[in-house]
Parts: C-alpha cells; sequence; structure tokens
C-alpha cells in the first residue's frame, strides 16, 4: 500500500530547500512554488518504489529539476516567463553585496534554462560532475562544456560591472 | 571586490518569502496522475496469441515479446491483436509520406509542429511559442511543396490551443484564458476573409483541462465540468509487481455536460446529463457513465431521433478508460488494464461498434491508442513502449491493415485531426533531443 502519511512527512520536510533550489532555477518565488509543486506530485506517483530504494531527496531533487526544465521548454503556461526585478537599487544605492546577488541573478536569467540547472546544482546543490549529470540525464561532458559555458557568461557580466569579479569556491572550474 | 559564486546563490535564498504551499492538493494531484499515467509507462517483455489472423511478417522482438499467458493477463472477451500480428509497413507500398518536418533539438527550446490537417490536404503549420516566437504564430503549409501560407497573428499569448475543426471554410482552435480553472475560447479562422474571431461564453463554468471540449455537429461546442472523482481505496493502491501503485479497476470520474454555441456568446446551457468521456460521429453522441476509471456503460444518442440505447461495453474486469473516440458506427476506447507478474502491462484498444459488438480488441503491454483520423473509416495509431516492439503501429478501421509504420518513439506527441486514411506520427532525432514528424496516407 501507498504510505501517505510518510510521503507528507517527507514532503513537509523537503520543500523549502527544494524551492530555493527552483528559486535559483527559474528566478521567481511563485514559479518556484509550482515547480515544487509539480516535483513533489511525480515524487508521490513513484514512492513505493523511492522509499523502498531510500534516494527519496535524490529523486525529489531530479523531479524538480525537471519540472522546470519542461516548463522552460514547452513555455505551455500562460505567462510570460517572469525575469527577476532589474529595478533593484543598483551598487551606488545599496551595500554592495545586495548588488551583486542581484547581479546574479539577473546574469542567471540569460543564461539558458540547462545552464542555469548546471550553475545551481553545481555551486548552490554542491553535485559533483557525475551526479549533476545524472540529475539532468547527461553526459558529464555536457554538464561540463555546459557549465563551462554558462562561468565565462557570468563572469564576463560580472567583470564589466563594478561590482568585481566572479570566483567559484569547491567545485572545479574549467 | 570579489564575489564568491557559491556564496551568492546561497545568499540569494537566505531570506525566502512565505508561500501557500498546499500539500493535499499535491497528495490530490499525485493521486490523479497514478491513473493518468498509466498509459505512459513502459511494461516488460514478451509474446502473444492472435484469436485474429493477420497475414504478412512478423515484426522483430530481440528478447521475444511479452508472455501473456504466463504472466497471467486474461485474453479480451472479443477477436484479438497483439503487437506480434502487425505487418511492417514498406513505405510506397502500405503507406506514403505526404510531408515531414524536423525539430533538431527540442531539449534546447520549443519548435514547429504538425498541429493537423485541412479537410483539403493543407497541414495547420505551428510556430513555436519559443524563445524568438514567444506568441505561436500558425501557417497552412501545402505538403507537396512545403510552401507556407502564414495567417495573421492570432493573439494569445501563450496559451496552448488544439483544432477543433480544420474545415475547407474555417479552422475551428480551443484555447484556455485564466490559472488553475480556465474560461474557454473557441478561435475561428474564416478562410475567405482571412479574419480571426473569438468566441467566448461568461455563463459557461469554468474547467480544470480545456481540452476535454468536443465541437459538436450540430455546432455546439460539448463542455464536461467536473461533477464527481473517483477515489482511491481506504489506506490507498495496492501495490504492482514493479512497486508502483497499481489502480486497474478504479473508481471513474464524472463530469455534468454543458454546451455552448460557436455562434453565440449568450447560447449557453446545461445538458441535464452526466457522462465520463464523450465523442461525436455525424449520426450519434456517444459517452460512457465515467471515465480515468471503469468507464461503465456506452450510450448512443441518435442525433436525427434523440432516441438513447446504451449496453455493456465488456471492457474486462479491472480496465481504466483512458482515451475514448467514435466515428461512424465505430467507437475507440483505450484503456489499462492492469500490470501482472513479470510487470507485463494488460493495455488494450478496444473497438466496438454502436451496438456493442466487438470489432478487434488490441492488447498490449505498454501500449496507448487513440482514434487518429475521425473521418472516413477512421484511423487507430497505437504508440508502443514494449521493448522490441516500440515503435508506431496503425489499425485501419475500415480494411482491418494493422502496420507497424516505426520501430523506435520520441519524447513528444504529434496530433490533429486529419482527413480520410491519413495520420502523423513522429520518430526521434538527434538522440532524442529532437523529432522529425511526418503525415503519412495510407495506400487502398
Amino acid at each position: 500500500m501507498r504510505d501517505e502519511a510518510a510521503f507528507v512527512e517527507f514532503a513537509e520536510a523537503v520543500r523549502g530547500r527544494l524551492r530555493r533550489t527552483a528559486y535559483l532555477m527559474c528566478g521567481d518565488w511563485d514559479q518556484a512554488s509550482d515547480h515544487v509543486q509539480e516535483g513533489l506530485i511525480r515524487v508521490y506517483v513513484a514512492w513505493p518504489r523511492l522509499t523502498k530504494a531510500g534516494r527519496e531527496y535524490a529523486y525529489a531533487r531530479k523531479a524538480v529539476v525537471s519540472a522546470f526544465l519542461d516548463n522552460a521548454r514547452r513555455r505551455s503556461s500562460t505567462e510570460v516567463p517572469i525575469e527577476p526585478d532589474r529595478d533593484l537599487p543598483s551598487g551606488q544605492d545599496v551595500a554592495e553585496s545586495v548588488a551583486s546577488r542581484a547581479a546574479l541573478l539577473s546574469a542567471l536569467a540569460d543564461l539558458p534554462p540547462r545552464q542555469r540547472a548546471c550553475v545551481v546544482l553545481r555551486y548552490f546543490e554542491d553535485l559533483s560532475v557525475a551526479d549533476t549529470a545524472a540529475v539532468l540525464g547527461c553526459s558529464e561532458g555536457t554538464v561540463k562544456s555546459q557549465t563551462s559555458r554558462a562561468l565565462a557568461s557570468l563572469r564576463s557580466t560580472f567583470d564589466a560591472s563594478p561590482i568585481g569579479g566572479l570566483m567559484t569556491e569547491g567545485a572545479t572550474s574549467w | 571586490m570579489v564575489n564568491d559564486l557559491g556564496e551568492l546563490l546561497r545568499d540569494n535564498v537566505a531570506s525566502t518569502p512565505h508561500d501557500e504551499f498546499d500539500l493535499g492538493a499535491v497528495v490530490a494531484g499525485g493521486r490523479r496522475r497514478v491513473r493518468r499515467r498509466r498509459f505512459a509507462v513502459i511494461g516488460g517483455a514478451a509474446l502473444a496469441t492472435a484469436a485474429v489472423v493477420v497475414t504478412g511478417s512478423l515484426a522483430s522482438w530481440e528478447s521475444g515479446p511479452p508472455d501473456f499467458e504466463a504472466a497471467g493477463v486474461p485474453l479480451p472477451a472479443a477477436p484479438t491483436l497483439r503487437l506480434t500480428d502487425a505487418v511492417t509497413a514498406t513505405e510506397g507500398t502500405d503507406y506514403r509520406v505526404l510531408a515531414s518536418y524536423t525539430n533538431e533539438n527540442l531539449n534546447r527550446d520549443n519548435g514547429q509542429y504538425f498541429d493537423g490537417v485541412t479537410d483539403d490536404g493543407l497541414i495547420l503549420f505551428r510556430d513555436g511559442p519559443r524563445m524568438d516566437q514567444l506568441q505561436p504564430r500558425f501557417a497552412l503549409m501545402d505538403p507537396a511543396t512545403g510552401e507556407k501560407d502564414w495567417l495573421p497573428d492570432l493573439d494569445i499569448g501563450q496559451a496552448q490551443t488544439r483544432p477543433l475543426e480544420l474545415g475547407e471554410e474555417r479552422l475551428v482552435l480551443l484555447s484556455g484564458q485564466g490559472g488553475m480553472r480556465v474560461n474557454l475560447v473557441v478561435h475561428v479562422f474564416d478562410r475567405e476573409t482571412r479574419q480571426w474571431d473569438a468566441m467566448t461564453w461568461p455563463d459557461l463554468p469554468a474547467v480544470e483541462d480545456p481540452f476535454g471540449a468536443v465541437l459538436g455537429p450540430d455546432d455546439r461546442l460539448y463542455v464536461p465540468v467536473p461533477a464527481t472523482e473517483g477515489q482511491p481505496p481506504k489506506g490507498g493502491w495496492p501495490t504492482g509487481p514493479g512497486g508502483e501503485a497499481d489502480d486497474a479497476g478504479a473508481e471513474g470520474d464524472t463530469y455534468r455536460l454543458w454546451s455552448a454555441s460557436v455562434t453565440g456568446m449568450s447560447d449557453v446551457r446545461d445538458e441535464g446529463l452526466t457522462v465520463g468521456s464523450l465523442a461525436f460521429t455525424d449520426q450519434s453522441m456517444v459517452w460512457t457513465d465515467s471515465t480515468n476509471g471503469e468507464a461503465g456503460r456506452v450510450h448512443v444518442r441518435d442525433l436525427e431521433t434523440g432516441e438513447d440505447r446504451s449496453f455493456d461495453p465488456r471492457s474486462g474486469e479491472r480496465c481504466n478508460l483512458l482515451s475514448f473516440g467514435a466515428i461512424d458506427d465505430r467507437i475507440v476506447m483505450g484503456q489499462y488494464c492492469g500490470t501482472y507478474d513479470d510487470g507485463v502491462r494488460d493495455d488494450r484498444v478496444q473497438v466496438l461498434d454502436t451496438d456493442g459488438d466487438q470489432v478487434v480488441t488490441l492488447q498490449g503491454s505498454g501500449i496507448e491508442g487513440t482514434l487518429a483520423s475521425d473521418a472516413g473509416g477512421g484511423v487507430v495509431t497505437v504508440t508502443s513502449y514494449e521493448p522490441g516492439g516500440d515503435g508506431t503501429y496503425i489499425y485501419d478501421l475500415d480494411s482491418g491493415r494493422f502496420l507497424r509504420i516505426t520501430e523506435d518513439v520520441s519524447s513528444w506527441v504529434t496530433s490533429g485531426p486529419t482527413p480520410q486514411g491519413q495520420f502523423l506520427w513522429n520518430t526521434p532525432e538527434n538522440w532524442n533531443r529532437g523529432m522529425t514528424q511526418y503525415l503519412g496516407e495510407l495506400t487502398d
């Protein structure tokens, strides 16, 4: 039998973390909630075999990323894709850190969806290249090339602005 | 100043706004999905017998077709065909390709699609919505030359559309406006004046799924409005051999039937009828008691006399109705009927006549089928995910021919109304990142 109580407990525990990951990919909290809802519905469907295998969270993360990528591909909703608010105060008006955060979200929004997903999975979720490839259903080489292109774009944005350069720690850069 | 990427990412989500997350909606959505996805799950492996014999070459299964008998899958109470009974079709002999179009990489962006074929043989070609074409645009494409006649802009934002009628005089498309529940909008393109006209109905209830609506021969849009939803048994669905919930034989959903005139926004009425699935032929309205679960009885209303009759479709003990169509005196019902030993699924495409007599049942493990062409005698398209037997199959209701057209399937769906004897299908391209769509025609 499907253990709904266990699923509900799991969903309550992970939805905040999943929403943050989704937000970094789509740049909008409401859309992030939609992606999490869709991802958790997919988890519900697969729940009996997931609990047997003990890989609930990895599956949920993959489901949310897939929901985000599906949405980006289909453009099926009636909503126009939302970009981060570019009217946020500039670095001259507020602390530099705030400007840097806004600049990053803006630069992420300019990346193709799969490059965005690579950056978030590698540098926010701290996944390895192999694990990122597993989430995205592509080869490790694709993850490396997509991440490399994404970082080059992000760096050029930061280098061209007064807020300074961009570095990566932890994950390997290429 | 140097900014650390990981730190910036974490800082951006350090403060999370409150959300109205409805976990109950997730659970309800999951329960519904367990049923809806039954067609999409790939079944197990191997064999077949056939009560109806089709001559010709057999499709080749590397590891043998599913062993339905060994798995304990019941035989339908009807003449039965399995995928091994299909003849491998030869292009030029069994069918002709009239047109094709390739999208190399649909993972990267949305693309261009065949959305159906007009009665006079032109393809409704849709471009977008995609990154550089946020609002979809439409053309009528000549399959012989590939030449496209772009239609005036249809101002619908990024809404999805489904063609209801592709005639010589007009094109009728359906879309929905709104959020979770949408108001239906019908877009009519007059091919002579080249003008789009939109019709919506303030008195028509909003619905969750806009594409359940059907255009009747009386130029009315018939709209199923949710009435009751089938519930899972107490404690949840039993788990099948693969560990997945198995909802075969589920209680179905019902809908209150409303209708609205395509030519008058105030002409809306409750038909006073509760239905499951609904379809029209030129002479009759056909419906089931319920859908997305057990179908119940099939009802046929003679549109000329108003006389109703009904019958038990004898679909089997555990069949969930997942697709429904009708043409002339034929009714086509796509069903999931349970998962058996070794993960062998009992998927069926049942064809009946409007008197309730069994015509044929196509049975497979991991197949789904729909009435593709509702013109002339009708063509049923079957998509199979059966290992070794995967691909697109065509069952011609007119001649009874059962043909295997391709030996692979893509991740995308190509569908739309087509004229007599024509059908749409696709094949994967570029390691399944894209697809090639085809318009084909059965030869006599």
